[in-house]
C-alpha cells in the first residue's frame, strides 16, 4: 500500500490532461465508527505559484496557491501523475472540518504517542490503506525504513538488505489504532483523547507526559479528564506538576486538584504562586478546599505536611459489623483500608486494629475488645525522617498523626513516609539531563 | 488568615534565579574548550594585546546569538532539532544533524587531544590519561546522579578562574590591556586575519545553539523564566569571553613579550614555566585539562541528544542502556572514536582542530538562517516572543558578517 512519502510531490493533471500542480498535503477526516481517518480531500499546489512558499509549513495558513480539491475529484491516487475527473475550475473546493487532518502538516515529522509502547516517537512515514476504493490511514512508520525511504536511500540498499529493514509488520510500523497524535500551534487540538490514553496506567502516562516535556506535556494533560490527569499528575515530581499547570485554565485546575488526594493537592499548590493557590482553593468544592488548607498549614518537612486526612476511623463502641460497614462506605475515599482507627467523640486517637483482625472477628464483638491500645503515633511537628524511621523499624503500612492533646488529624501511608526519604539516593537520579 | 507556612517568601525567590541559571552558563563554558584555549593562546602569543580589541565585540554576538536560541528553548519548549525536525522535513534535518556529527565528533577528539596534552605537562603518558579521562566521563554521564554531575560542572566552571589567576601572576601591563580592549586595530596580513577568524569560528560554535536549546527544555523552563534566563545567558557569555581574554593576556604578557611563538596549548603552558614561574604553567594546564574533560562529557552528550531529537529515538540519562540503545550507543561510540582516534600514531592533532573548525564554519550561516526564520515565525513564538525588526536587523547583520568570516575561514582552512 502507498507511503505519503512516495505520494508528496506527484504532478496532478486535470481532466484535460493539463498539469495543474503537484500534490502538497492529504486531508483525512474521522468518518463514523471507523477509527482510522479516511482520505476527504487533497491539497494541490498549483503549478504557477509552487515554490513561493515550500518551506512554510510551520505555519497555520495555507499559502496562496494551494487548493483544496475533495477526494471524489481524484480519478487514480497511486499513479506516476495524479489525474482529476474535471478542470480546476469545475470542481468545488473541499472545505475542511475542524476535526480535519493534514497528513503532512500535523502529522508527519511530529511526536506521536505510541500507547502500546508507552513512548513518544516521531513520525518518519505514514502509510495509506485501499478498503472498497477509499483510502484509510492504516499505519505509522516510526523505524529506519521510514527515514530512508524520506531521504530517498532505501532504493540504493541492496534488496535483501531492503527487505529486512522495511518488513511489513517489523517493529518499525504500528498501526493508527495504537497511536495518539499531539498537535502544538494548530488549528486541530486534541480535545477529547481516545480511550486508549485514559486506559494507561496513570504512572504510564505520567512517564508519556514527562517525555513531552512542559509544553505538549501540559497540552495532552489539559485534554484528560480530571480523573485522569489527577492520576497522571500524582506520579510526577512536584516541580514539573507546578510547571504542566501553569498554563491551564484555574476552574480545569481545581477539578484536577479535588480529584488528587489532598496531601497531593496541598504539595501542588504549595508549590504555586500564593496568589494562584488561593484562587484556585476558593474555586474547589468547600470540604476538598478545607481539607487541603488544613494540610498547607503545616511546614513542609513535617508529619503534617505530608499526611493524608482521608483515612477511617469508628469509635469504641461499635460492633465489628459496624466498622465493616463504615469501611465499605468511605473505602473508595480512604487512602488505605487496613488500618482502622478508633476515637472518642473529641476525635481522641484510642486505639487501632487491622483488616485482618476485624475480619477474624466475630460480627458482634465490640472493636473496643480487639484494638489495640498500644499505638505507635507522631506528632503533627515531627520531622519526615521520625515518620520513615518508625514506619521502617514496625513495619507499618501507615503511622496516625495527632496533635498535643492525642487528636487524630491524618495518617502517614508508608510510601508517602518512605517517598520523602528516598528521592534523594535515586529518585533524581538525573531525571533529564541537563540542569 | 495564617494561610501557610510553606510558601517561599521573598528571599527564596532569588533561589528561582539560581533554579534557571544554568544552560547558559554551561554552554559558555564548554565553549572554552581545548580548540578554544589553543586559539586563544596562540592569538595571545603571536600578536600580543593587538587581539584584545575583538573580545568584546565577540561578547555581544554570542549574546545576540545565545539568546535566540534561549528564546526559542523558552518558548517553544523543544530542542532546535526537534524545530528543525518538525518544521523543515526530513532532508534538512538529516543533513543539518549529520554535519554536526562530524564537526562534533572531530570536536570531541580535540578535547582528547586537550587531556594528552595536559597530562603530558605533568608527565604523564596519553596511553594512560586518555582512556582513563574516557571512562569517567562516560561513568559520569551513565552512572552518576543528577547531583553528582551538577557539583561536578559548577566545580569545572570555577576553575576557569586558573586562567584568571595565571593571568595576574604575570604582572601584565594593565592600562595596555584596557586601551588594546577598546581600539579596534587591524593588520593586513594573512596570519593575524586567519587567526581572528579562528577566534570567532571558536567561540561561536553550532553544537553551542543545539546544546542551550536543548538543555533549556530540559530543564522545562517556560516564557516566565526568559528574564532570568536571559541573564543566565548574558553572564555566561560575559564569563566565557573574560576567560579568554585572561588566557590571551597570560600568553601576551609572556610569550608574546619575549617572542615565543607556539603551536598549541601545551607549548604555551611550557614556555610559561620558564617565563612566569612553575605556577602560573600549573595553573596554564589545570584549566586547559579541566576544559578538555569538561567538554568531552558535555559534546558526545549533545550530539546524542541532538540524534535522537531529530529522529525520534528513545534518550535520556535518566533510562537503562537496553530502553536508550541508540542515545547510549551515540554517546559511547563518540567517546571511543574520539578518545581512540587520539592513541593511533596521528601525524598532527592540529588537523583535527582545523577540520572541526571548518565543519563548524560550514554549518554555522544555516543553522543561524533557520533559527531566524523559526524566530520569525508568529505562530511558533506567539506575539510576545517573535522577533521584532531591531532584532531582526542586528541579528541578519551578525547574521551576514559571520558567514562571510566563517565563509572565509573555510576558505582559508581548505586552501591550506
Amino acid at each position: 500500500m502507498p507511503y505519503i512519502s512516495e505520494l508528496i510531490g506527484k504532478p496532478v493533471a486535470d481532466v484535460d490532461g493539463v498539469r495543474i500542480g503537484y500534490l502538497r498535503d492529504i486531508v483525512a477526516g474521522v468518518k463514523g465508527a471507523m477509527p482510522h481517518p479516511q482520505v476527504v480531500a487533497l491539497e494541490i499546489m498549483r503549478a504557477s505559484h509552487a515554490g513561493v512558499m515550500r518551506a512554510s509549513r510551520v505555519g497555520v495558513k495555507r499559502p496562496a496557491g494551494a487548493v483544496l480539491v475533495p477526494f471524489s475529484e481524484v480519478v487514480v491516487l497511486v499513479a506516476p501523475g495524479i489525474p482529476l475527473a474535471h478542470t480546476l475550475a469545475g470542481i468545488a473546493p473541499y472545505v475542511p472540518l475542524e476535526n480535519d487532518l493534514f497528513l503532512v502538516r500535523d502529522i508527519l515529522d511530529q511526536q506521536i504517542i505510541d500507547v502500546n509502547g508507552v513512548r513518544v516517537v516521531r513520525v518518519n512515514d505514514l502509510e495509506l490503506a485501499r478498503v472498497n476504493g477509499a483510502f484509510y490511514l492504516a499505519n505509522v512508520d516510526i523505524g529506519s525504513a521510514g527515514l530512508l525511504r524520506r531521504l530517498g536511500l532505501l532504493r540504493l540498499l541492496p534488496r535483501r538488505a531492503r527487505r529486512s529493514v522495511a518488513g511489513r509488520g517489523g517493529p518499525g510500523i504500528i498501526s493508527w489504532d495504537d497511536v495518539e497524535p499531539i498537535s502544538k500551534n494548530r488549528q486541530l487540538r486534541l480535545k477529547v483523547p481516545g480511550e486508549k490514553i485514559t486506559d494507561l496506567h496513570p504512572a504510564d502516562l505520567a512517564e508519556i507526559i514527562s517525555d513531552l516535556g512542559r509544553s505538549d506535556g501540559s497540552t495532552l494533560l489539559e485534554s484528560l479528564d480530571a480523573k485522569t490527569a489527577a492520576g497522571a499528575l500524582e506520579e510526577v515530581e512536584t516541580d514539573f506538576q507546578a510547571r504542566l499547570v501553569k498554563t491551564m485554565p484555574d476552574e480545569k485546575v481545581a477539578d484536577v486538584l479535588e480529584e488528587m488526594s489532598p496531601d497531593e493537592a496541598a504539595d501542588l499548590l504549595a508549590e504555586l504562586p500564593e496568589k494562584r493557590s488561593e484562587s484556585l482553593l476558593d474555586l474547589m468544592g468547600k470540604e476538598d478546599a478545607a481539607d487541603v488548607r488544613k494540610l498547607l498549614a503545616y511546614p513542609e518537612g513535617s508529619a503534617g505536611g505530608i499526611m493524608t486526612t482521608e483515612f477511617i476511623t469508628v469509635q469504641a463502641a461499635r460492633t465489628a459489623a459496624q466498622a465493616m460497614r463504615a469501611i465499605r462506605l468511605s473505602a473508595h475515599e480512604a487512602e488505605t483500608i487496613f488500618y482502622v482507627y478508633v476515637t472518642d467523640r473529641k476525635k481522641k486517637l484510642e486505639g487501632v486494629f487491622s483488616l485482618k483482625e476485624l475480619v477474624l472477628a466475630e460480627p458482634k464483638t465490640p472493636v473496643a475488645q480487639f484494638m489495640h491500645e498500644r499505638i505507635m503515633s507522631v506528632n503533627l511537628r515531627d520531622s519526615q525522617d521520625t515518620v520513615a524511621q518508625l514506619v521502617s523499624k514496625y513495619n507499618l503500612l501507615a503511622v496516625p498523626v495527632v496533635d498535643d492533646e492525642g487528636r487524630l488529624h491524618g495518617i502517614v501511608t508508608a510510601d508517602d513516609a518512605l517517598d520523602k526519604i528516598i528521592p534523594t539516593a535515586w529518585k533524581k537520579r538525573l531525571p533529564r539531563l541537563y540542569h | 488568615m495564617r494561610f501557610s507556612h510553606r510558601f517561599r517568601p521573598l528571599a527564596a525567590r532569588l533561589a528561582l534565579l539560581a533554579s534557571v541559571i544554568g544552560p547558559g552558563i554551561i554552554t559558555a563554558n564548554v565553549d572554552n574548550d581545548a580548540g578554544g584555549i589553543t586559539t586563544y593562546s596562540i592569538a595571545g602569543a603571536h600578536f600580543g594585546y593587538t587581539i584584545l580589541w575583538i573580545m568584546p565585540l565577540l561578547a555581544v554576538v554570542l549574546i545576540i546569538v545565545q539568546e535566540l536560541s534561549a528564546r526559542l528553548g523558552v518558548v517553544t519548549g523543544k530542542g532546535l532539532a526537534d524545530l528543525i525536525r518538525e518544521s523543515l522535513g526530513v532532508r534538512v534535518t538529516a543533513l543539518v544533524v549529520g554535519v554536526l556529527l562530524i564537526a562534533n565528533l572531530a570536536n570531541t577528539v580535540s578535547e582528547f587531544a586537550g587531556v594528552a596534552a595536559g597530562m603530558e605537562i605533568f608527565g604523564v603518558s596519553k596511553f594512560i590519561s586518555v582512556p582513563i579521562a574516557a571512562v569517567l566521563v562516560w561513568l559520569l554521564i551513565v552512572r552518576g546522579n543528577y547531583r553528582t554531575v551538577e557539583r561536578v560542572f559548577l566545580v569545572a566552571s570555577a576553575i576557569y578562574l586558573a586562567y584568571v589567576a595565571a593571568g595576574i601572576l604575570e604582572h601584565p601591563d594593565w592600562p595596555l590591556i584596557g586601551r588594546s580592549l577598546v581600539t579596534p586595530q587591524f593588520h593586513f596580513e594573512k596570519g593575524y586575519i586567519t587567526i581572528l577568524i579562528t577566534i570567532i569560528g571558536t567561540t561561536i560554535a553550532p553544537w553551542m545553539q543545539f546544546y542551550q536549546q536543548s538543555a533549556i527544555a530540559d530543564k522545562g523552563l517556560e516564557p516566565s523564566d526568559y528574564a532570568y534566563e536571559r541573564i543566565d545567558v548574558i553572564i555566561g557569555s560575559l564569563f566565557a569571553i573574560g576567560v579568554a581574554v585572561f588566557i590571551t593576556i597570560s600568553c601576551a604578557a609572556t610569550l608574546h613579550a619575549s617572542g615565543n611563538r607556539i603551536e598549541t596549548a601545551k607549548d604555551a603552558a611550557l614556555a610559561l614555566r620558564s617565563l612566569a614561574g612553575p605556577y602560573a604553567s600549573i595553573l596554564f594546564a589545570v584549566g586547559l585539562l579541566n576544559a578538555s574533560v569538561f567538554s568531552a562529557a558535555i559534546l558526545p552528550l549533545s550530539t546524542a541528544y541532538v540524534f535522537c531529537e531529530a529522529f525520534g529515538w528513545e534518550s535520556g540519562v535518566s533510562r537503562r542502556i537496553g530502553e536508550a540503545p541508540a542515545f547510549f550507543g551515540i554517546f559511547t561510540a563518540i567517546i571511543v572514536i574520539g578518545a581512540g582516534i587520539i592513541l593511533l600514531p596521528v601525524r598532527s592533532l592540529v588537523q583535527m582542530m582545523i577540520l572541526s573548525q571548518t565543519l563548524n564554519g560550514i554549518l554555522l550561516p544555516l543553522i543561524l538562517v533557520v533559527m531566524l526564520i523559526l524566530v520569525n515565525n508568529r505562530g511558533l513564538m506567539g506575539e510576545k516572543f517573535v522577533n521584532g525588526k531591531f532584532l531582526n536587523t542586528v541579528s541578519i547583520t551578525v547574521i551576514v558578517l559571520l558567514t562571510a568570516l566563517t565563509g572565509m575561514l573555510v576558505v582559508t582552512s581548505l586552501a591550506g
